[in-house]
């Protein structure tokens, strides 16, 4: 590398996967109600009835939400660089992983506007709208998994060819990131059941298959960090 | 088993002694197989737990489900791992015309379970039964469904191995690709041998 000071940008970026996911959770999912979100068969005056209440803190969580979506890009473009000293930087690996990340970004984007949309003049919309609305950022939430997946596939491929007696990023999470991004189809049941595991606040459409998301993310983050710490290290000679 | 000749069981007796000690292909790949057998497994806690509370409903269900297809489903996916193993083995020798024709005879049988699968899913679906009939048959189609979509998965993985048999070596590298490969197939076997039971042959108490 030309310019051994472009690394604290590379970490910087890196950091950027933690802070989006504490927003994400804080604000998105706590303050959001989206951890859990409304079971689907919730009587539409009881998710509009929310929105009137608690507007306030639903515009507070959708707005931090859309602020900080763009730090998931930010952070693929680190793991893209990382991956870029494993397989090239020409590598068309590197683009499906920094395009799945960045792609991931705009569902993101548009269904935290959809809950906005909701709680920014709930008193004048009837309880219908604001369930479809409900209704339909959860659907575009989850079933854009496959923006995701790309960019998990991507980056697990990529990690497994890493030939370093001691690899950037270790072969067994390259191999849960494939499996995470594999198990993201099961998304495809939520929109034909309302209640059971496969509805949107089922066991295996929302607490497993956000859960692996998010045990995959951080350590993935770790090792980012540790690796380029590694790449800086060995760029010093 | 005597897979081979003389020639070859005396070979295969030294590195499997040897192997004790290491898990067949790349360990990632196991790592892989467990969390996917962890996600089968919750969902076969899942069915239980419903057939516990709907006993009836699952047995009337259940009943309309055809066993002779399962077990010639099982009989299929069995069949291809053992020419599977026999393919491993092969590899382990350096034998490149035998894994070939393991690797194809293993995805000859296979494809007759998508076949049969086929069969049985259009017969539901012409019947009126679908995904949304009833608890049992959400988890019939879903269960059943995903694991056919690792079976599609493992198909592809073979086509890999036998394309890779033919224009490389057989060597260390390949056999690490083949085993873990296999592993994936077994895999496929083992929620299948699990989920026949469970679906089509459990009976209410």
């Amino acid at each position: 590398m030309g310019n051994i000071s472009e690394f604290k940008y590379w970490r910087f970026c890196a950091w950027n996967g933690p802070v989006f996911m504490f927003v994400f959770i804080a604000f998105w999912g706590l303050m959001g109600h989206n951890i859990p979100p409304w079971n689907p068969e919730t009587p539409a005056a009881v998710v509009a009835n929310w929105f009137r209440a608690d507007a306030n803190l639903i515009r507070t969580g959708m707005v931090m939400g859309m602020t900080f979506a763009v730090c998931y890009c930010v952070w693929g473009l680190a793991i893209g660089r990382v991956m870029g000293k494993i397989v090239g930087k020409d590598s068309l690996l590197v683009d499906l992983q920094v395009w799945g990340a960045g792609l991931t970004v705009v569902p993101l984007l548009v269904s935290t506007s959809f809950w906005l949309a909701g709680a920014y003049r709930p008193a004048a919309l009837p309880d219908e709208i604001l369930q479809l609305l409900f209704d339909w950022a959860w659907l575009l939430i989850d079933l854009a998994y496959s923006v995701t997946t790309v960019q998990l596939f991507a980056a697990g491929v990529a990690f497994l060819q890493d030939k370093r007696p001691v690899p950037l990023v270790p072969k067994w999470l390259a191999w849960y990131g494939i499996w995470v991004g594999f198990m993201f189809i099961a998304e495809c049941l939520m929109p034909f059941f309302k209640t059971g595991a496969f509805a949107r606040d089922g066991i295996l459409n929302f607490w497993i298959e956000f859960s692996i998301w998010f045990v995959w993310a951080p350590l993935l983050t770790v090792y980012i960090l540790k690796a380029i710490t590694r790449l800086e290290q060995e760029a010093r000679g | 088993m005597r897979l081979d000749t003389g020639e070859g069981v005396l070979s295969l007796t030294v590195p499997v002694h040897a192997e004790q000690d290491r898990l067949p292909g790349d360990p990632g790949v196991w790592l892989f197989i467990t969390a996917d057998v962890f996600v089968f497994g919750l969902f076969f806690l899942l069915f239980s737990l419903g057939r516990v509370a709907h006993p009836a409903l699952y047995e009337r269900s259940r009943l309309v489900l055809n066993p002779t297809l399962g077990l010639a489903n099982t009989l299929i996916l069995l069949t291809s791992s053992w020419f599977m193993v026999r393919a491993v083995t092969a590899a382990r020798e350096g034998a490149r015309r035998r894994v070939m024709r393991n690797i194809a005879l293993a995805m000859a049988v296979g494809s007759v379970f998508a076949v049969t699968k086929i069969i049985e899913y259009s017969a539901k679906i012409h019947a009126g039964i679908t995904m949304l009939s009833n608890e049992f048959f959400t988890y019939y189609f879903v269960f059943t469904g995903i694991h056919f979509l690792h079976y599609i998965i493992g198909m592809v993985v073979l086509m890999i191995c036998f394309h890779k048999a033919k224009t490389q070596p057989i060597d260390g590298n390949y056999v690490v690709w083949i085993e873990s490969s296999g592993c994936y197939w077994h895999m496929v076997d083992l929620l299948w041998v699990v989920l026949f039971p469970m679906l089509y042959l459990l009976r209410a108490a």
